[in-house]
C-alpha cells in the first residue's frame, strides 16, 4: 500500500520510495530508508500527514506520501 | 559569558581560530551562538530561522576566536543551495574547529549530520545540547560510550541556559590542537560479504562500510592519490564518488566504470543509519517512557477540521491584542508627545527663534516623529504576539494546516511561513522564503508577500480607520488584513493558473516539539523589532518628515506658511489626475503617499506635518485632523480607498532592496514594483467604484 492511506496511530515499514532523486535522497537523509519504520500521527484529506520517523515528527504533502510504498508493520 | 570575555583578554594573542556551528536546522546552534558572542540573532522554534551566514568573534584562553553560525542543514550533499554552501565553507581552509550542534532529543536523525562531518577529515566537537528534554522524557545517554563510537569528544549543553559553554569551546579549542583521536574498537555486525582482503579501518575511521564498500572505496582511492594528490582527504573524496557527487566528479575526473557503474548512495546512507542504530542501541539508555505533550496538543490543532479554524481564531485574537492592547498603552505616549510639544515650543519661543524654525522642530520633527512613536505599543504588542507563536513551535503546523490551501495555488504550505512572518516586517519575510526549494516558488512568494499587510502599515489603519469608522474602526481594520491575504492568495492562484509547468510542490517540514516560550528569546526577538522601528522613527522618518516639511513650506516664492503655494503642492496637483479616478485625487495625500515609498509609516507621519497636527494619535490631534480633511472634501469612502491604497502599493524602499537582493534580479525587482502600484490602482479603483454605488 502506499503512505497516504495511512491510519493515524498505526505504524507502516518503508518498502520502497518512487520519487525524483533528489526528493528521495532528501527524504533518505531524514532517516526515511528501506525497511525504516513509519507512525503516521495525523492526516488530511488530501494526502499530507504528520509522521514520526526516528523519533522525530515530519509533515509530508500529498506529493510525497503517495509514492512511498510501506506495509503495515506487526508492531 | 562576559566574565569569560573579561579573565582572558589583554594577554598575548597565542593565534586565531575559526569555529564553525554546524548542526540540524532547529537544534540550538543560533542559541549558542548569541551565548558567546552576546549576539542577538533572532532564535525561534522552527526550522530554517537562519537563512545567512554569520559571524561573531570572542577571545578564550588567549586565542582569538571567529564564530560562524551557518544555516541549519540536515546532510552534506551538493543537493540544495544553502548544504553546499556550508559543505564548501567547511571544507575551505578557514576553519579550524567544527562544533556540530546535535539535539539530543532526536539523536537518531542528528547523527546522521555527524558521521558525514567526521568523514569531512575536520577536527569535530560534538555539543550535545538539549539533555534536559532527553532526561525529562526519563532517558539517559552513556556519554562515556557515545565519544568513543564517533571518536569524537561529546559535550554536554544547554544553550538556553548557558551551561557547558565553556568547556565546549575549551574542548574546541584544544581538539584543534590534537588531531588524532584514540583508536575506535568497535565491530559492526557479521556479514556474509567476503573481502578481496581484510579491512581493518575501525582504529582510524568511526564510519566504516560494509566490506563490499570499503574494497570499492580503496581502488578509487589509489586512482585518486595517483592523479590528485593534493586532495586533502582521499577516502571522503571516494566516497562522494561512489555516491555520484557531481561537484566532486568534474572537480577530479577520473574513471571508475570498472569499479563502480551506478551510484551506491543509497547504500551508503541505509549503511550509515546502521551504524547510527548501533551508536543509538549502545548509547540511549532507557525508553521513552511519556507520550510527549506534542502528540496531545497536536491532535487539536492539526486536527482535519479543527486546524484552520484554531489557526483563524489565534491570528484573531493576535490582532484583537494589538489593536485594543496597543491603544490602550498608546495614550500614555501620546501624553508624553504633547508635553514634549509644548515644552520644546515654548524653550525655542523664551530663546527667541524665529517662526520658522520653531515650525520645522515642532510642525516638522515633532509631528513627525513623534506622532509615529505612538504607534510604538501596538507594533510592540504585534511583535510580542508573534514571538509567541514563532517560540511555541506553532509554525511549523501552520504550514501543515496551510498545505491543502497553498496546494491549490500550486505552492506547498511552507511557503506559507514567510507569508505568516510578513505580518511582522516584509524584510525578514522575504529572506525566510529561502527555505523553498523550487526558485520558481520563491519568485511568487517575493511577489506576493508584500501584500501581507505589516507592522508599518498598521498606523495608516489605526489612524484612519478611528478619524473616520467610529465604533466600527477595529472592523475596518481588519478588512485590511483580509484585503491583503486575498490578493496574496489570489495573485498566486491567477499565476498557477497561466504557468505551463504544473508542478506539484511536495510539502516536508520538520515539527518541533511544542515548548513554552523563552522569556530571553521572546525578549530578544520584540526588543530587536522595538530597536528597529525607533531608529526608523531617528533616521529615514525624522529625515522624511523634515523633507516634508521644506517641500510643504517652501515654495517657488520662498518660505511661505501657505502650503498650497508650496513645491509639495505643485507635485501633488501634477499627479491628482491619475488618483481621482480611485477616490484619492487630493494633492496632499499624493504627496503623503509618494514619501511613504520610503517606509509606510511616513504616510502617517507626513499627514502630521501636512495638516500641522501635533499629536496626530490623541483624541485632540484626530478632531483638529478629521475637520482638516473634512474641509477638503475627504471623507469615509475616501479614508477606506487611502487604506486600500496604502495597504497594496509599492511596501518600502528596504523591500524593493530586498527583492533585488534576494532574486538578484533587477529586472524582477521593477516588475514586483510595477505590479503593486497596477494592483494597488486597480483595486482601490474597485473599491472606489462600489463605494460610490452603494452610498
Amino acid at each position: 500500500m502506499k503512505l497516504n492511506k495511512g491510519i493515524p496511530g498505526n505504524s507502516y515499514q518503508v518498502m520502497k520510495i518512487d520519487l525524483p532523486v533528489r526528493l528521495m535522497r532528501r527524504l533518505e537523509v531524514l532517516g526515511m530508508t528501506g525497511g525504516t519504520s513509519v507512525r503516521v500521527m495525523n492526516t488530511k484529506s488530501r494526502g499530507t500527514m504528520i509522521i514520526k520517523i526516528r523519533g522525530t515528527r515530519f509533515a509530508l504533502g500529498k506529493g510525497i506520501t503517495e509514492n512511498v510504498e510501506v506495509k503495515e508493520a506487526k508492531d | 559569558m562576559a566574565e569569560m570575555t573579561k579573565k582572558n583578554s589583554g594577554t598575548v594573542s597565542k593565534g586565531k581560530l575559526t569555529i564553525a556551528f554546524i548542526g540540524n536546522p532547529n537544534c540550538g546552534k543560533t542559541t549558542l551562538f548569541n551565548a558567546y558572542t552576546g549576539a542577538n540573532l533572532k532564535v525561534a522554534n522552527w526550522p530554517g530561522v537562519t537563512v545567512e551566514k554569520v559571524e561573531g568573534s570572542m577571545r578564550f584562553q588567549g586565542y582569538d576566536i571567529k564564530l560562524v553560525d551557518l544555516p541549519g542543514t540536515y546532510s552534506l550533499t551538493s543537493y540544495t543551495m544553502e548544504e553546499s554552501v556550508s559543505r564548501d565553507f567547511i571544507l575551505s581552509d578557514d576553519v579550524d574547529v567544527v562544533i556540530d550542534v546535535v539535539d539530543a532529543s532526536s539523536l537518531e536523525r542528528n547523527l546522521y549530520l555527524t558521521l558525514q562531518l567526521l568523514e569531512l577529515g575536520k577536527p569535530v566537537v560534538v555539543a550535545l545540547n538539549m539533555m534536559d528534554i532527553v532526561q525529562k522524557r526519563g532517558m539517559e545517554i552513556d556519554l562515556h560510550r557515545l565519544p568513543e563510537m564517533l571518536g569524537a569528544p561529546v559535550i554536554p549543553v544547554s544553550a538556553r541556559k548557558r551551561r557547558g559553554l565553556e568547556v565546549l569551546i575549551h574542548a574546541a579549542v584544544h581538539h584543534n590542537e590534537q588531531r588524532h583521536p584514540d583508536p575506535l574498537i568497535h565491530e559492526h555486525r557479521e556479514s556474509e560479504f567476503e573481502s578481496r582482503h581484510k579491512h581493518d579501518h575501525h582504529s582510524e575511521f568511526a564510519m566504516v562500510y560494509s566490506d563490499d564498500i570499503e574494497d570499492r572505496i580503496d581502488l578509487i582511492k589509489d586512482r585518486l592519490k595517483e592523479k590528485y594528490p593534493e586532495i586533502p582527504n582521499h577516502r571522503w573524496a571516494s566516497l562522494k564518488y561512489l555516491e555520484g557527487d557531481s561537484d566532486i566528479k568534474s572537480k577530479y575526473p577520473i574513471e571508475i566504470s570498472d569499479i563502480s557503474s551506478e551510484s551506491l548512495e543509497d547504500k551508503i546512507i541505509n549503511e550509515k543509519f546502521d551504524f547510527i542504530e548501533e551508536i543509538v542501541d549502545e548509547c540511549l539508555v532507557g525508553k521513552e517512557q511519556k507520550a510527549a505533550v506534542t502528540d496531545r496538543v497536536d491532535r487539536y490543532l492539526t486536527d482535519k477540521y479543527l486546524g484552520i479554524p484554531i489557526f483563524l481564531l489565534i491570528m484573531a485574537v493576535v490582532f484583537f491584542l494589538t489593536f485594543t492592547v496597543g491603544d490602550f498603552l498608546s495614550g500614555y505616549v501620546e501624553l508624553f508627545v504633547e508635553l514634549l510639544n509644548s515644552s520644546v515650543s515654548s524653550l525655542l519661543l523664551s530663546l527667541g527663534a524665529g517662526s520658522a524654525v520653531i515650525s520645522l522642530v515642532c510642525d516638522g520633527i515633532i509631528s513627525g516623529v513623534g506622532g509615529i512613536i505612538t504607534f510604538l505599543p501596538n507594533i510592540f504588542m504585534l511583535f510580542l504576539a508573534l514571538a509567541l507563536l514563532e517560540d511555541s513551535g506553532y509554525m511549523s503546523r501552520v504550514a501543515f494546516i496551510m498545505d491543502g490551501i497553498m496546494g491549490r495555488l500550486g505552492l506547498s504550505g511552507r511557503a506559507f511561513i514567510p507569508m505568516l512572518l510578513g505580518f511582522g516586517c516584509t524584510v525578514p519575510a522575504l529572506m525566510a522564503s529561502r527555505a523553498l526549494e523550487d526558485k520558481r516558488d520563491r519568485m511568487r512568494i517575493m511577489l506576493i508577500t508584500p501584500f501581507m499587510s505589516c507592522s508599518a502599515r498598521l498606523p495608516i489603519y489605526i489612524l484612519f480607520s478611528e478619524l473616520f469608522f467610529g465604533k466600527y474602526a477595529m472592523i475596518a481594520a481588519y478588512s485590511m488584513y483580509v484585503i491583503g491575504i486575498a490578493v496574496a492568495i489570489g495573485t498566486a492562484f491567477v499565476l498557477h493558473h497561466i504557468s505551463k509547468t504544473k508542478l506539484e510542490n511536495a510539502l516536508l517540514i520538520e515539527l518541533p516539539e511544542y515548548k513554552l516560550p523563552g522569556a530571553r528569546t521572546v525578549f530578544i526577538y520584540v526588543w530587536e523589532k522595538v530597536k528597529d522601528f525607533l531608529q526608523k522613527a531617528g533616521t529615514t522618518i525624522f529625515v522624511a518628515s523634515v523633507f516634508m516639511w521644506f517641500i510643504l513650506n517652501f515654495g517657488p516664492s520662498g518660505y511661505s506658511s501657505d502650503m498650497g503655494q508650496s513645491f509639495g503642492a505643485a507635485i501633488g496637483r501634477y499627479i491628482v489626475p491619475l488618483f481621482v479616478p480611485i477616490g484619492l485625487g487630493f494633492w496632499q495625500i499624493i504627496v503623503a503617499l509618494i514619501a511613504g515609498i520610503s517606509a509606510k509609516e511616513v504616510v502617517v507621519s507626513s499627514c502630521a506635518v501636512l495638516f500641522g497636527v501635533s499629536n496626530i494619535n490623541s483624541a485632540e490631534g484626530m478632531s483638529s485632523m478629521l475637520s482638516q480633511l473634512s474641509a477638503i472634501g475627504f471623507g469615509p469612502l475616501n479614508a477606506l480607498c487611502l487604506m486600500v491604497f496604502s495597504l497594496l502599493y509599492v511596501p518600502c524602499v528596504a523591500t524593493i532592496i530586498t527583492i533585488k537582493k534576494e532574486s538578484k534580479s533587477t529586472a524582477h525587482a521593477t516588475k514586483c514594483v510595477l505590479f503593486q502600484l497596477l494592483t494597488a490602482w486597480v483595486m482601490t479603483f474597485i473599491v472606489y467604484n462600489l463605494g460610490r454605488m452603494l452610498i
